[in-house]
């Protein structure tokens, strides 16, 4: 079997534009999951039952089904319901950003709990709320914390962003089967793909680990 | 200044005070000893509601505890200084100091600092205001703690045995600026094991066991001359 470099040559530039838009809708999504899951997060510390059970609900239908079901439902079963047609982008990300902020919630959980519990009473005993304590003195040093895993759920959805393929949204893995399918490439086309996200997974836990290097050194404890 | 009455406070089955009396007058100096366990620090986290009591009623400064808002008035009244410190890893000692003024006072920046640097003068750290807590010595974060908590103006000063978590040259220099604080005037409930501090700065010693006041009177009458068995038995084992 011979390995076709030219088709690797001639697809690399349609692969890299799909690499992009994988790029962009894991940015999008985990910086919605991180809005969503910060809240999350804290709502599953609340003391109020209510959104405690919410939180609680989220995380644990999120967490217990596949992305791929979850991407099925907003994108086939939820417009059925409605009426209205989505469109694939929307879809795509809507899913990616629900599912990553129910991991992005776990981890700020787990960071907020690994506070001294003496943070939280230092603040309320000076007569500051639950919430401003939250705000200025807990979640400053959880979100240091929380950098190595937060890059972990970043490269997580980096790749787990290929099966919005299957509703047909043309990021990287969508692109690779769409030259296979002109060009029956498939053993070039994947090992391209596989390296390109390869290349993608390995600069981003570069640039986390450089960070925790970073705010260890900042890191007044 | 506080008012407690009949307080309980159980976690879960175990009962840890078993029905607390006791007033604080203003500018009083009560010391509370006792052996490990007998709730000395859950009643003076009762006092600014870092625990709730199960059963009974506390007045601070004419505000009953009771709601949210109330709780938040009180505590802003009411300083407390923790064995642990509990500084603000990752702010200076001026942030440290100045955040709690400016967010509930609504103090404006430059005036908050001026506060905190009068503050940090008179407990002897002028210099440290740039650093940042890893940086100090347990004495010197400890005196931080006490300047932050004075930046709230308190009309009462709870500490939590604020001197057993330091090596013992450090231990005077706390002490030193509690005391300065007492004769001030300041309103101050002491939970310690510092016998020498509840002697000389102490209007009132209390003794604590099984979650009850088993004793109270002036240091002279608790250490010369204590009526009760178990006060006795415990003074013996740590003077
Ligand atoms: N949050 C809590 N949950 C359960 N039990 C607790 C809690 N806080 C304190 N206790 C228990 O209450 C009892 C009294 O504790 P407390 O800390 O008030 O004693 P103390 O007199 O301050 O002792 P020490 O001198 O060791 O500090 C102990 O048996 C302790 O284990
Ligand atoms: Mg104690």
């Amino acid at each position: 079997m011979d390995f076709d470099i030219q088709l690797v040559i001639n697809s690399f530039p349609l692969l890299l534009a799909g690499a992009v838009i994988t790029v962009q809708i894991t940015a999008i999504s985990v910086g919605c999951g991180l809005f969503i899951g910060m809240f999350a997060g804290v709502a599953r510390l609340s003391k109020v039952w209510p959104v405690k059970t919410l939180a609680a609900v989220y995380v644990d239908f999120i967490r217990g089904t596949p992305l791929l079901v979850q991407i099925f439902i907003i994108y086939f079963a939820i417009p059925l319901a409605t009426g209205h047609r989505m469109d694939p982008f929307v879809a795509a990300v809507t899913a990616c950003s629900i599912n990553s902020g129910a991991y992005v919630a776990e981890i700020f959980r787990a960071g907020i709990q690994s506070i001294d519990k003496g943070q939280m009473e230092a603040g309320r005993s000076l007569g500051m709320s639950w919430a401003q304590t939250m705000r200025h003195i807990i979640m400053p040093q959880a979100f240091k914390r929380i950098i190595p895993p937060l890059g972990n759920e970043f490269i997580a959805m980096l790749k787990d962003s290929s099966l919005v393929s299957v509703i047909g949204f043309e990021e990287l893995t969508r692109r690779g089967q769409l030259i296979i399918a002109r060009t029956y490439g498939s053993f070039e086309i994947w090992l391209t793909v596989a390296f390109i996200y390869l290349l993608m997974t390995l600069t981003i836990s570069r640039l986390v680990d450089y960070l925790e290097r970073r705010y260890k050194i900042d890191d007044k404890h | 200044m506080i008012s407690i009455k009949n307080v309980h406070k159980r976690f879960g089955k175990l009962h840890v005070l078993k029905g607390i009396d006791a007033q604080v007058s203003e500018q009083e100096v009560v010391v509370i000893i006792g052996p490990s366990g007998s709730g000395k620090s859950t009643l003076l986290r009762c006092i600014n509601y870092l625990e709730e009591p199960t059963e009974g009623e506390i007045v601070v400064d004419g505000i009953p505890l009771t709601g949210e808002a109330n709780i938040n008035k009180v505590r802003a009244e009411v300083g407390m200084v923790f064995q642990r410190f509990n500084l603000f890893p990752h702010m200076s000692v001026l942030d440290n100091i100045t955040l709690a003024p400016r967010i509930i006072r609504k103090m404006p920046k430059a005036e908050a600092e001026t506060v905190a640097l009068d503050l940090l003068t008179k407990v002897g750290l002028a210099d440290k205001a740039r650093a940042y807590p890893e940086q100090l010595s347990g004495g010197q974060q400890q005196r931080v703690a006490i300047a932050r908590a004075l930046a709230m103006r308190p009309k009462v000063m709870l500490f939590d045995e604020p001197t057993s978590a330091l090596d013992p040259e450090m231990i005077k220099e706390v002490l030193d600026v509690m005391k300065a604080l007492a004769e001030e005037g300041m309103t101050m409930v002491v939970v310690t094991h510092e016998m020498g501090f509840a002697r000389e700065v102490g209007d009132r010693v209390i003794f604590m066991d099984e979650g009850r006041i088993v004793e109270e009177g002036t240091p002279e009458a608790i250490f010369a001359n204590a009526q009760e068995e178990r006060t006795r038995t415990f003074l013996s084992k740590i003077l």
